[in-house]
């Protein structure tokens, strides 16, 4: 099923490919609610459930962005929105 | 009662019929959804828990996750949760999951218009 989707337009990214080619590195992870997480990536299933490393938390409340310092993570894929390689996170690119 | 092989004749055509109609609604099986006729034109996808997004569509799977270049994420509101205007942040390129992705629709053709309950007459 997967295969027949995708047999017309080989030049476009798949992406759970993309996401596989950001292992070992930096993502930034935009949560449904206000969270947003910037860790390096270690692995990930199909759900895109996460193993994440050096994760820092933001969280955007009326106050202003907090922040949080975690170690090593599993972050369950339900409540994800988008994914951004290499994202220097909420606070990085502006 | 003699039976030429005529008889025959149909039946095996009508046996390659089915074969044949068989075959081609497997072919036909395609999704509703023609997310290729999108790749490398600009969209805008709205999630479930209110996030919109605009950029444009360099690939998709089956569970309709999406891979957006040159994608811009809607400023919200905190308190209201709802979109304020044009004022956007840049995302690069991202991937949107299938399973969060309420809405895709094209820009083009797309017009943005003054709201019309803006000065608040009930209708």
């Amino acid at each position: 099923m997967a295969t027949e989707g995708q047999q017309s337009n080989t030049s476009q990214r798949l992406p759970l490919e993309l996401i596989a080619e950001c292992t070992g590195s930096k993502l930034w992870i935009i949560m449904k609610n206000d969270k947003e997480l910037v860790g390096t990536l270690r692995g990930f299933d199909d759900y895109v459930n996460m193993v994440l490393e050096d994760v820092t938390e933001f969280e955007n409340t009326p106050e202003g962005i907090r922040t949080n310092q975690l170690d090593q993570i599993l972050l369950n894929g339900n409540n994800i929105c988008l994914l951004i390689p290499g994202g220097s996170g909420p606070l990085g690119d502006q | 009662m003699h039976r030429s092989s005529s008889d025959i004749i149909p039946l095996d055509l009508a046996v390659d019929q089915i074969i044949r109609m068989i075959f081609r609604t497997a072919a036909k099986k395609e999704s509703i959804l023609d997310l290729n006729r999108y790749i490398d034109k600009q969209i805008s996808v709205k999630f479930s828990g209110g996030r919109e997004v605009v950029g444009l569509l360099k690939g998709y799977d089956t569970l309709v996750n999406l891979v957006l270049d040159e994608c811009e994420e809607f400023i919200r509101d905190p308190e209201e949760g709802q979109r304020v205007g044009n004022e956007k942040r840049h995302l690069g390129i991202v991937v949107c999951r299938g399973s969060a992705v309420m809405l895709i629709s094209p820009m083009d053709g797309t017009e943005e218009i003054a709201n019309p309950y803006a000065n608040g007459e009930a209708i």
